[in-house]
């Protein structure tokens, strides 16, 4: 083992937890079961890891098999670092038949035609998702395996999400992507955060969405008739209803703990109490960040309790509808 | 219509029981293993009464509706509470009108938004079951628009709009929509039923939409792996396109008889043809 | 190793005394100059540039500007002399090493050198003739391995302060008594609440957290925006908490000139009017109110969220960051004399009575 894969393991080890190092260790099957068990895990982490450089040293494994087990605690801990999404846009005709083995190599014929010196690692996980590993080297250099992008994609389906990307090579990724999936065109989705999880059952439409229906279920009207029995009044009605629109807005139930999301406004300052301000030409430059640690759950409540005003305004509604957390509003225009 | 709703029951019946049977029949198992699986065949058996019983109310009630040609057969609901009864009943009652709704062509659809938008659920069914229901709402004025859904990005519902006049035949957006709808819920559910009841094919690669499928086949004698790709590019069906077989053994696909199962594997749906091709031995 | 100095009083009786000395004296009625006084001035002076660098010396400077200090509030200092700094130094420097030597049987001598203490006065920052000088204590310690000839670091550093105190209160305090009533401190949580007692025994004080208020944080924002005719504030950026489950953070960033604009017109009239009548621009807190509401119903007419149902936070700009669990950063010396007047004002309103 050379003294790059060392380092390798040296810092993946110091990332993963030490509650979730054995089984990831065990996942990973590049040691043999007689030698793992040969590691005392109740020890300090840098003990450990000594040891652990040690078997991998007797093992002669390789920086390969040390990004195996990245992409191994990658995969499994997907929720950390910043998650950027795309969209495919404008299928070929043959797009919906790309299947695994030819984008595998596709894309990865693709990228080493635009950049020499990359290491590309594909994988597909239990979910249907593809997950891809790129090193990227520059030049003559070797690939830096300390600073790998992941990608994740679902074949068939526009959104890819992707971490750890350098505007240096994104355009590199976005067009090996673009070609390998048989797509004309990739653009920025506008949604972003920690949380891949969130993002793609977001984007995936997995989780309990809310609409009206002729039939209310049982449920629904056993609870109208608590309701009516509890308070008979408007207020206890205005209360429902806003609980019914909160919910129809945001979803019902646990929502995709999406983390944040922005808007830049560039609007006009309209105040029937300030003249002087609606009267300006120029609009008003601010930007509004919400962030909670969950933010669509923090939402629905301000909706229900009465805190946002129902009908939620689109603005907020976009969020879940569109499956954005970053917007440019201009007046009368809602655009990226 | 109470003929497809009755044929659904029954078949969701008699693949219930195979399942048990299959499940019963692997023998030997670990201790472990077994508990688990007596466990589920008391539920699935449980299940099995249930059904059961709502089909024989479903069928007093036909009894009940149309008098006149009256089928003599003993009811036995006397172990049931009348509550249970009066639940069970108005349920299939229930199902029955959805049925027929959509069958007819209707959708459950609803005015929402003071009258500015409509709401469309959407439900899928494969073979008689249903499975998952989608939701659509649409924008009425100043134009028609897709306002919010729950449908999964790979259904391109944009370019379906696009596609139809969403302005003036929002009804036949909706048959395409549905269309969609049931052909991948309808693949999705092959795809289930082949794990289910095919242990000895491996499924090596599908995709959410399931308009891919590769499965592995053992091919008896030689134990001669052969893998089968099924590719569904008419995404409105649930049948493929295109079968393609690949083995070590070239002459194999060629062959009259898997000549014939890929035919059959385009004609009929993959977990049925998978079992006919077994009782055929052509595979393990 | 404590010398005689330090008086040994049980805190409870030292409120008492003080209490006494300080009120007991006063009418029945309890009415005092001083207590009618204490309230939230709802007028100020807008704050004016001031080059201070000529008062104060460069160092001293560099250390209250872009430092977060934690604000605390203390009542006024019995019998605390400018002039005895350098006794308190040693006192102090004592009462630390026998604290955090508690309980070990070590040599004295060596230990004093672990903590050195030193009091100084920071001149250039009291106002008035009323406003006592600033005392600036800081804590300096050699790291347990560091070689003979590295200096030591500052690892604790705290001033108290009286920037424009209110005249009224300051001349009804009795004679034994020095008001400083604003306390900011940066360093280890240990050392704060170890300097924090000694003051206390030594000079019969006692001290209180010191939160930025809503009313203070606005105030802020106002004051900021203000000065942005004269210096450029980048932008003005507020957060607010508001109480939903699980909890919503909005964080509200303006730009500079689009705020300034919006500041001048909730003042249009006023500030004409006062114009006329002074050379100094005074601001009412009626146009803070106002201005803040201008932005908040900005936000509602996009989000149509209510953010008076939360609670500002924080108010931040170019010139400095304020929070509402009493920290403050001012990245800028010209308004420090303001925005400390400010602060000397809240803590001179938090003090218990």
């Amino acid at each position: 083992m050379d003294n790059s894969a060392k380092h390798l393991l040296q810092r993946l080890v110091r990332r993963i937890p030490a509650s979730m190092l054995k089984s990831t260790l065990d996942k990973w099957e590049r040691l043999t079961a007689e030698k793992r068990k040969s590691l005392d895990f109740t020890q300090s982490k840098w003990i450990i890891t000594q040891e652990l450089v040690a078997l991998c040293e007797k093992s002669e494994l390789t920086v390969k098999h040390i990004t195996e087990l990245e992409m191994i605690y990658i995969t499994e801990n997907p929720n950390q670092g910043m998650w950027h999404t795309f969209q495919l846009v404008e299928p070929e005709d043959d797009a919906h038949s790309v299947e695994l083995m030819q984008f595998k190599e596709q894309f990865k014929s693709h990228l080493r035609e635009l950049q020499r010196n990359v290491s590309v690692k594909i994988k597909k996980h239990t979910d249907q998702a593809v997950w891809i590993r790129v090193a990227w080297g520059d030049g003559l250099s070797s690939p830096n395996h300390l600073k790998a992008t992941y990608v994740v994609l679902y074949l068939q389906t526009p959104y890819v999400f992707v971490n750890a990307l350098s505007s240096k090579h994104k355009p590199l990724l976005l067009q090996a992507l673009t070609l390998s999936t048989r797509h004309q065109q990739i653009k920025a989705a506008n949604l972003s955060g920690q949380k891949l999880t969130a993002l793609r059952d977001l984007l995936m439409r997995q989780y309990q969405q809310v609409f009206p229906t002729k039939y209310p279920s049982p449920l629904a009207e056993s609870d109208q008739s608590i309701s009516k029995l509890r308070v008979e009044k408007v207020q206890a009605e205005a209360s429902a209803n806003r609980h019914r629109m909160a919910g129809e807005t945001f979803g019902d139930g646990m929502l995709p703990a999406l983390q944040s999301a922005v808007f830049k406004l560039e609007t006009k300052f309209k105040d029937p109490t300030n003249e002087a301000m609606t009267q300006r030409d120029e609009p008003f430059i601010c930007s509004v960040k919400f962030s909670s640690s969950n933010l669509l759950e923090s939402l629905r409540h301000c909706a229900s309790s009465g805190i946002a005003s129902t009908p939620v305004t689109p603005m907020l509604s976009s969020i879940p509808l569109k499956g954005r957390n970053y917007f440019v509003i201009t007046d009368n225009v809602l655009t990226a | 219509m109470e003929g497809a709703s009755t044929r659904g029951v029954l078949s969701h019946l008699s693949l219930l029981e195979v399942q048990a049977r299959s499940r019963g029949s692997q023998v030997p198992q670990q201790p472990s293993r077994v508990k688990e699986l007596k466990a589920k065949v008391e539920a699935l058996t449980s299940q099995r009464d249930q059904l059961k019983a709502e089909l024989q109310i479903h069928k007093k009630l036909q009894k009940l509706r149309a008098p006149v040609d009256g089928e003599d057969e003993e009811m036995d609901v006397d172990s049931e509470s009348s509550e249970l009864f009066h639940l069970m009943a108005r349920h299939s009652e229930l199902t029955d009108l959805l049925h027929a709704h959509n069958l007819i062509g209707g959708y459950d659809a609803i005015t929402t938004n003071r009258g500015k938008s409509m709401c469309f659920s959407l439900a899928t069914q494969y073979e008689g079951v249903y499975l998952d229901t989608y939701n659509l709402e649409l924008n009425l004025k100043p134009n028609v628009r897709i306002s919010r859904h729950n449908i999964p990005p790979f259904i391109p519902l944009n370019s379906l709009a696009e596609q139809s006049d969403l302005q003036t035949d929002v009804r036949a957006f909706l048959a395409t929509v549905s269309q969609h709808l049931n052909a991948f819920a309808g693949r999705r559910q092959q795809l289930k039923l082949v794990k289910e009841q095919h242990k000895s094919v491996e499924v090596m690669e599908s995709n959410l939409l399931c308009s891919i499928l590769v499965l592995m086949f053992t091919v008896p004698k030689k134990k001669t792996p052969l893998l089968c790709m099924l590719e569904y590019t008419d995404h409105t069906r649930c049948l493929p396109t295109q079968v393609h077989l690949n083995c070590e053994d070239e002459l194999l696909p060629d062959s009259p008889k898997w000549k014939k199962n890929c035919s059959l594997l385009m004609e009929v749906p993959v977990h049925r043809a998978l079992t006919a091709i077994k009782k055929a031995s052509d595979i393990v | 190793p404590h010398s005689g100095v330090v008086k040994r009083r049980s805190k409870s009786q030292s409120y008492r005394r003080s209490i006494r000395t300080c009120f007991g004296v006063a009418s029945g009625l309890g009415l005092t100059p001083a207590l009618t006084a204490r309230r939230m001035n709802t007028s100020r002076k807008a704050p004016r540039s001031q080059n201070i660098t000529e008062k104060v010396k460069p160092e001293h400077l560099e250390l209250l500007v872009k430092t977060e200090w934690q604000l605390s509030y203390v009542t006024p200092l019995y019998q605390f002399r400018h002039t005895q700094l350098k006794s308190y130094s040693r006192q102090l420097s004592a009462f630390i090493a026998a604290e955090k030597q508690e309980g070990l049987a070590v040599e004295v001598g060596g230990l004093q050198n672990t903590f050195k203490v030193s009091f100084s006065v920071l001149q250039g920052l009291a106002e008035t003739s009323d406003d006592p000088e600033t005392v600036l204590i800081q804590v300096q310690s050699k790291p347990m391995f560091a070689r003979q000839e590295d200096p030591p670091k500052t690892v604790w550093c705290g001033w108290l302060s009286c920037i424009n105190g209110n005249p009224e209160y300051l001349q009804s305090l009795p004679k034994d008594f020095t008001c400083l009533p604003l306390f900011c401190s940066k360093g280890a949580e240990d050392l704060s609440s170890l300097v924090k007692s000694w003051l206390q025994r030594t000079f019969d004080c006692c001290f209180g957290p010191l939160d930025i208020n809503q009313t203070t944080l606005q105030w802020l924002a106002a004051l900021w925006t203000n000065c942005h005719m004269e210096t450029n504030i980048q932008n003005l950026k507020m957060i607010w908490t508001l109480p939903v489950l699980p909890p919503l953070q909005v964080t509200y960033t303006v730009d500079s000139d689009d705020v300034l604009d919006l500041w001048r017109s909730t003042r249009e009239s006023s500030a004409e009017k006062s114009r006329e009548a002074e050379d100094e621009v005074c601001i009412d807190f009626s146009e803070v109110t106002r201005f803040m509401q201008g932005l908040m119903s900005h936000f509602y007419r996009h989000f149509r969220v209510d953010l008076s149902a939360g609670e500002l936070n924080q108010v931040s700009s170019a010139l400095g960051s304020a929070k509402v669990n009493g920290k403050i950063k001012i990245s800028s010396s010209r308004y420090l004399i303001s925005i400390f007047s400010l602060l000397t004002e809240c803590a001179l309103l938090k003090m218990p009575i």
